[in-house]
Formats: C-alpha cells, sequence, structure tokens
C-alpha cells in the first residue's frame, strides 16, 4: 500500500467515525455536509482527531476547505509534509 | 485541590434539578479529575413511579449518568484555561460510551474524568465512572464546545 493509500484509508476511518458511517460509505470526493449532513461540530471534531493522530497542528481557517476526503488529505498532507 | 457544592455552583450554570455533582475529590489542572455524585430516592427522576414496580424501574437513567460525568468534564476543563477565559462549556456529542451496570438509590458514583485534548475551542474528555469497586460506566470520548456565557444563562428581562 502505498503512503497515500494508507493515509486515504486512515483518514477514511476517522470521518466515518465521526459521521458515524462505515469507511466504505465515505467516497473520496463527496461533500461532507451536502451528502453526510455534516455541521461545523463534527467537523472540528474531524480536525482534532487528525491533530491528535498525526500530531500535527492545522489552522482553524482550513476547515472552509476540508469538506470532502480528499480535500481533507490535501490539508493535512500540506501541514504534516507528507509527499504523498 | 477539593471542590465543595457551593464551588460547583460558582462555576457551572447548573442548577436543581440538573446540577448533577456534588462535590469533587482531587483536580489536577489540565489533566483529570475525581468528581462525586450521590443518587438518592428523592431524586426528580424516581418522582410519580407507582407503587410496586419492578427494581430495575430504580436504575438511575443513563442520560443523567452521562450528563453528570460530563459536568465533571466541564469543571476539569474549566479550572485548567488560562485567568481570564469566558465561555461555557456546552457538551456536544458523546462516543463509544459503555453502561456496565445500573446505578440505584444508595449508590455514590465516582467519576475518574481525563481531559484528552483542548483544540479550536473544543475539548474531548475521557474516563470512567464507579460505585465502590464496580465500574459502572466507560467513556470513550465526550466532546464540549465553548459558546458565549450570556448565549447559555437564562435571559433576564
Amino acid at each position: 500500500m502505498s503512503d497515500r493509500d494508507q493515509h486515504m484509508a486512515e483518514l477514511r476511518e476517522i470521518v466515518a467515525e465521526v459521521l458515524e458511517l462505515e469507511p466504505e460509505e465515505v467516497a473520496d470526493t463527496a461533500d461532507f455536509v451536502e451528502e453526510y449532513e455534516a455541521d461545523s461540530l463534527r467537523a472540528i471534531e474531524i480536525l482534532a482527531r487528525i491533530e491528535k493522530k498525526y500530531k500535527v497542528e492545522i489552522p482553524q481557517a482550513e476547515l472552509n476547505e476540508m469538506r470532502s476526503l480528499k480535500a481533507v488529505h490535501e490539508v493535512v498532507a500540506r501541514h504534516a509534509g507528507w509527499q504523498d | 485541590m477539593r471542590l465543595g457544592h457551593g464551588e460547583l455552583r460558582a462555576l457551572l450554570p447548573h442548577r436543581y434539578p440538573m446540577l448533577l455533582l456534588d462535590r469533587v475529590d482531587s483536580v489536577e489542572p489540565g489533566v483529570s479529575l475525581e468528581a462525586v455524585k450521590a443518587v438518592t430516592g428523592c431524586e426528580p427522576c424516581y418522582r410519580g413511579i407507582a407503587e410496586g414496580q419492578a427494581p430495575d424501574r430504580y436504575a438511575y437513567p443513563a442520560s443523567l449518568l452521562i450528563e453528570s460525568f460530563g459536568q465533571g468534564a466541564a469543571v476539569l476543563w474549566l479550572l485548567s484555561r488560562g485567568p481570564g477565559t469566558t465561555g461555557l462549556p456546552m457538551f456536544t456529542a458523546a462516543r463509544d460510551c459503555v453502561l456496565l451496570r445500573p446505578v440505584y438509590p444508595g449508590d455514590v458514583i465516582r467519576h475518574r474524568v481525563r481531559l484528552e485534548q483542548v483544540v479550536h475551542g473544543a475539548a474531548f474528555a475521557t474516563g470512567s465512572s464507579w460505585v465502590g469497586t464496580d465500574q459502572v460506566a466507560e467513556f470513550g470520548s465526550m466532546m464540549a464546545v465553548v459558546r458565549p456565557a450570556d448565549a447559555v444563562a437564562e435571559r433576564k428581562r
């Protein structure tokens, strides 16, 4: 499994748990708010879990961008220095 | 640090019948807290129960047990904040909470709360509740966010 696949799988797990879905239900580009009825509290919970797991700090301003799994991966990769 | 009931009232906006902590026995700000809640037959949740009900009808409601633990987490968070910080914690999510055995009138619940993470105006706590040496609940993750106090407090005309 490539680094990217591994990271995507881990992030998918976090998102699924917070949104109360099965990991396979979380599509890469599906909008959390429109597709899964996420709200700002769930977004903060996702952000907090990611920061804890990867020991990385992500500015809250990035929340606006983190609306799909793919977008979350891009933001985290940028702040965690992933070369995915 | 130990907090009596009056000190809890000064910290939390909750009042009868929803102030569900009696005392805090120890606090290490930013880390952990141990709080006590005594359950009695005088609780409003037992008012109006018909005579002759089965014993399990007197089990303390799970929602109140979780709220009581959450109030312990709120006290811990409030005591962990820097001076001058305002706003009140509002409980927003509970995950991976397991109730292990019922609690009855006469039981004294001890909540052991650990503050896991404080980030982006949100706090996450974890812990367990005990009656004597029996664990009665496990709390995987309790989340609260901070809200302005005047948005939470009763509006006075």
